[in-house]
């Protein structure tokens, strides 16, 4: 599929969260590979670190105000800052209350935007020409989904929706595998996974069962900290899953 | 100060300014093309109640018989349903003394088709125990007095001035063991509507 | 004990652990169904909100509008500050009433104020009715839910309980064999009680009566009978209107079980001609909850048990494991204002999914609340030096780009070649269950400006 038009790219921000930076570089490169494909000029700002959210949800938010300060630095003149990762844009919407409201900040903190959340509604985009042939299941991380409303989640009474299987169902053979329990907390919870690790790790447990039980190959989500904890137990206990993230899947384009 | 004194200091210190009262529109609540009568059948049996349907109150001796064979203790204020009556309420001195009633006859004032619910106040409880240590409880009530949801039960019941009232949905439950649904907890076994 | 403690030790018995998660989660479920048969359900947890929050904002005229009328019905009205005054209030009127035998239907508010004990010191003998209520007595425990008391008990194990306390024969654990016999045994405590006390699960300031909600009718069955009936409540449980009531008891009973209503809603107004009707108005912490703009929405709550019904960590754990009087999501926004060290752990209980906040029929923020008391907990109570130390360091690495390449480049090449027994040994606690990434050779940074040159 060729995108490619000579006017009117859209141009963003790309921010990549710091544990993807580190330690899950692969999903960096998919998400600048599936906008530069969709015709979006990417410019990623260097000396990017992290959003805050690790101190934070640990009750220190005084020593993100760094990070934040940072954030804002590298992003104040995009229009759009894209990242893949619901957690890392939710905290910056809901949580960049603690510094000083100015108008750079009120700004990113507007325009600060989850990738599928991106591609469905500015691109208005649903197929991306992609090719993924395996019975994959959602994980429905959990700030995207009750934070940014990126889906309709099952508590709530209204009208069903989901960016990222919006997505999904436009991939080439791939088919979404219903779950028992369709958007149930994975465990991770940033040091929660540390600190709670009993519980943490049983709740990441059951949601691999559930995948599992119901014929998943493939888990995706649009968070890789949820993805790095049931990687983390998958491969601890060799159980027949693999484990992506939505941009690698969508990245797995048609040649 | 006393306690009633500190108290209402420290709310009246402590609460936020006046924020709106929020206006009640029933009406969005109700689906119009909804029968009613039809949700409240099928809410009784949903509770864990019966409901069977009389053409006239003047059949209502033959069918409390043919429903309880045995019972022996029975009682209703209901004109009509005094026959079956076989105790004098005003002999009884005592609410406890009411503990060995086996079937109780009430007149329902409303029903609610959302929930089942059935609306008495006292005067047509007469004694306030009446229903909930009754073995089985009948309640009668007429088509007509069955409305959609509690918010209209409410607007029913705005200007009247009743010492005691209940709303009472099916038979007395409980599912603390376990989750298991047991029907007969600590009031009526039963719960009846002969719906006119 | 931390949550954290008791939750791995609650996590010792796998099968334990699913069945409660399941048990639970089957209530979820329940609460679903019902709630999806309302039309616009968002729309009455909107005004179950909107009423409860203007309720707040002038809550002292409406509790003086609720007293008078209350008062011009023949209801005498007392008021605690904190619950030894409640205590000591309940008892008074117990003993001006010669009363010994107490029947007691399920009243948070009261484990709240610790009665039970309280009143057994007193030499008075006080049962409490409710079926679950019941059974945690019997155990000598007490309830791990607010809705559902015994939900952490197996149905062999009240078997037992009532064959030791009820001379029950084995029975399999039999629901209905067993409830059967504590109606039997409840009843005569009914017919003999000297009092009954009950909660209140809304107040009506327009009228000066109040309603009490259950499945069983122990309630009833207890205000009816005895000759003094108290009702205890937390100054929160007022709502301006009776009309209001429509909103509240739609909202209740589909939260809590899934069940359209409770099968008893019972409006008590004025007293049977004879007896007794008293009300125990309670603070205990509640005015000072009012006065925190961030916390101060947890006083809509109705007690409903939703949130604990879906919370991952609470089906998990159980609610012993809170240590607290109310457990659970709400619970751990509740406790900490009460006692912010003992409760310290609770607000961390929890990886903010927000499932709590969405199913809380009176729009609680609980997600929020949460995070905003670990704030204040880090802050106000001693913390661990090493997690003190290792936030800061972050804090800095993360604000300095350079020291975050550096450490990230550490990170990355440990976790390459450092070997597995070395990763997971003991200090790693991530480790223990799960494996970390792999450590790659580029950070995303190395990668793009890598390519950026080559493109040049």
């Amino acid at each position: 599929m060729n995108f490619k038009k000579t006017k009117n790219r859209i141009t963003v921000g790309l921010f990549i969260p710091c544990y993807i930076n580190q330690l899950y570089p692969q999903v960096g490169k998919a998400t600048l590979e599936v906008l530069e494909r969709l015709n979006v000029n990417v410019v990623y700002p260097s000396g990017q670190t992290c959003c805050g959210q690790p101190m934070a949800n640990s009750g220190y938010e005084s020593e993100s105000i760094g990070a934040c300060h940072n954030f804002i630095k590298n992003f104040k003149d995009f229009d759009y800052i894209v990242t893949p990762s619901g957690s890392c844009a939710y905290h910056v919407k809901k949580h960049y209350d603690i510094i000083d409201q100015t108008d750079e900040v009120i700004k990113v903190r507007e325009n600060v935007i989850e990738l599928c959340d991106f591609i469905i509604n500015i691109l208005k985009i649903k197929n991306v020409g992609a090719k993924f042939p395996f019975k994959v299941g959602v994980h429905k991380s959990c700030h995207g989904l009750r934070g940014l409303r990126l889906g309709s989640c099952s508590e709530i009474v209204g009208p069903s929706f989901s960016v990222i299987d919006d997505l999904l169902k436009e991939v080439e053979g791939t088919e979404i595998m219903e779950l028992t329990r369709k958007d149930e907390c994975c465990g991770f919870g940033g040091t929660f996974s540390v600190v709670e690790e009993a519980v943490s790790v049983k709740m990441g447990k059951d949601r691999i069962q559930d995948h599992l039980d119901n014929g998943v190959e493939v888990i995706t989500a649009s968070d890789t900290s949820c993805l790095m904890h049931l990687e983390g137990l998958i491969n601890r206990n060799n159980q027949p899953l693999r484990v992506l993230h939505i941009a690698e899947i969508l990245n797995k384009s048609i040649k | 100060m006393n306690s009633r004194e500190k108290i209402l200091e420290k709310i009246k210190t402590n609460k936020p300014s006046l924020l709106e009262l929020p206006k009640i529109d029933k009406d969005i609540f109700v689906d119009v093309n909804e029968n009613q009568l039809s949700k409240f059948k099928k809410m009784i049996e949903a509770v864990g109640g019966n409901l069977l349907t009389l053409n006239s109150i003047d059949e209502i001796i033959p069918k409390l018989i043919e429903l309880f064979p045995l019972a022996k203790n029975n009682y209703s204020h209901i004109i009509e349903a005094s026959g079956f009556s076989t105790i004098d309420i005003s002999e009884i001195k005592k609410p406890q003394e009411l503990d060995d009633l086996d079937v109780l006859v009430l007149e329902g004032e409303i029903g609610i088709a959302e929930n089942g619910a059935v609306w008495i106040s006292e005067v047509n409880l007469i004694i306030r125990v009446l229903p909930i240590i009754t073995t089985h409880l009948v309640l009668v009530l007429k088509e007509s007095q069955i409305v959609a949801t509690q918010h209209h039960a409410f607007e029913k019941i705005e200007s009247s001035d009743f010492d005691y009232g209940i709303f009472i949905s099916g038979p007395s439950k409980t599912a603390d063991i376990e989750q298991s649904l047991v029907i007969g907890a600590q009031g009526a076994l039963s719960l009846t509507i002969l719906l006119i | 004990m931390s949550h954290s403690k008791a939750a791995e030790i609650f996590n010792k018995n796998e099968n334990k652990v699913n069945w409660h998660d399941k048990a639970l989660w089957f209530v979820r479920h329940k609460r679903d169904n019902a709630v999806h048969q309302v039309l616009e359900w968002e729309k009455l947890r909107t005004l179950g909100s909107g009423i409860k929050a203007h309720m707040l904002s002038n809550l002292d005229n409406y509790l003086i509008q609720f007293e008078e009328n209350a008062q011009k019905n023949g209801i005498q009205v007392h008021w605690a500050a904190d619950g030894d005054e409640h205590n000591r209030i309940v008892h008074q009127i117990l003993k001006d009433g010669n009363a010994k035998k107490v029947v007691k239907s399920k009243s948070m508010l009261t484990e709240e104020c610790h009665l039970n004990p309280f009143l057994e010191a007193h030499d008075i003998e006080i049962i409490d009715t409710d079926l679950g209520e019941y059974i945690v007595q019997l155990a000598k425990e007490i309830p791990s839910h607010i809705v559902l008391p015994a939900i952490h008990k197996s149905k062999e194990e009240v078997d037992e309980l009532f064959q030791e306390h009820l001379g029950t024969k084995p029975c399999g654990g039999d629901p209905k064999y067993l409830t059967n016999a504590a109606r039997k045994h409840l009843r005569k405590k009914f017919i003999e009680a000297d009092a009954a006390i009950t909660g209140v699960n809304f107040a009506i300031a327009e009228t000066g009566g109040f309603v009490v909600c259950t499945n069983e009718g122990n309630a009833d069955m207890g205000a009816h009978l005895a000759p003094i009936h108290i009702a205890c409540m937390g100054v929160e449980k007022l709502i301006p209107k009776q009309e209001h009531l429509g909103v509240y008891l739609r909202l209740l009973a589909r939260s809590a079980t899934g069940q359209p209503i409770t099968t008893y809603s019972s409006h008590f107004k004025r007293k049977r001609e004879g007896t007794q009707m008293h009300i125990v108005i309670v603070d205990n912490g509640r005015s000072e909850q009012l006065s925190r703009p961030d916390f101060r929405a947890s006083l809509h709550c109705i007690r409903c048990g939703a949130c604990m019904n879906t919370c991952p960590i609470y089906r998990r754990s159980g609610g012993h494991s809170y240590n607290a009087t109310i457990p659970g999501p709400i619970g751990s926004i509740l406790s900490p204002g009460i006692d912010l060290k003992k409760h310290s752990s609770l607000p961390f209980a929890s990886t903010l999914c927000g499932s709590c906040s969405d199913v809380c029929p009176v729009k609680i923020d609980i997600h929020t609340q949460l995070y905003k008391w670990r704030q204040i907990i880090t802050k106000e109570t001693p913390q661990p030096k090493l997690k003190k130390a290792s936030m800061k360091i972050m804090g800095d690495v993360f604000a300095n780009p350079k020291k975050f390449e550096r450490i990230g480049k550490i990170a990355r090449w440990s976790l390459r070649n450092l070997p597995k027994s070395v990763i997971n040994s003991k200090p790693n606690i991530w480790g223990r269950s799960r494996d970390l990434p792999k450590g790659e050779k580029e950070s995303f940074d190395d990668w793009y400006i890598k390519k950026n040159k080559d493109e040049q």
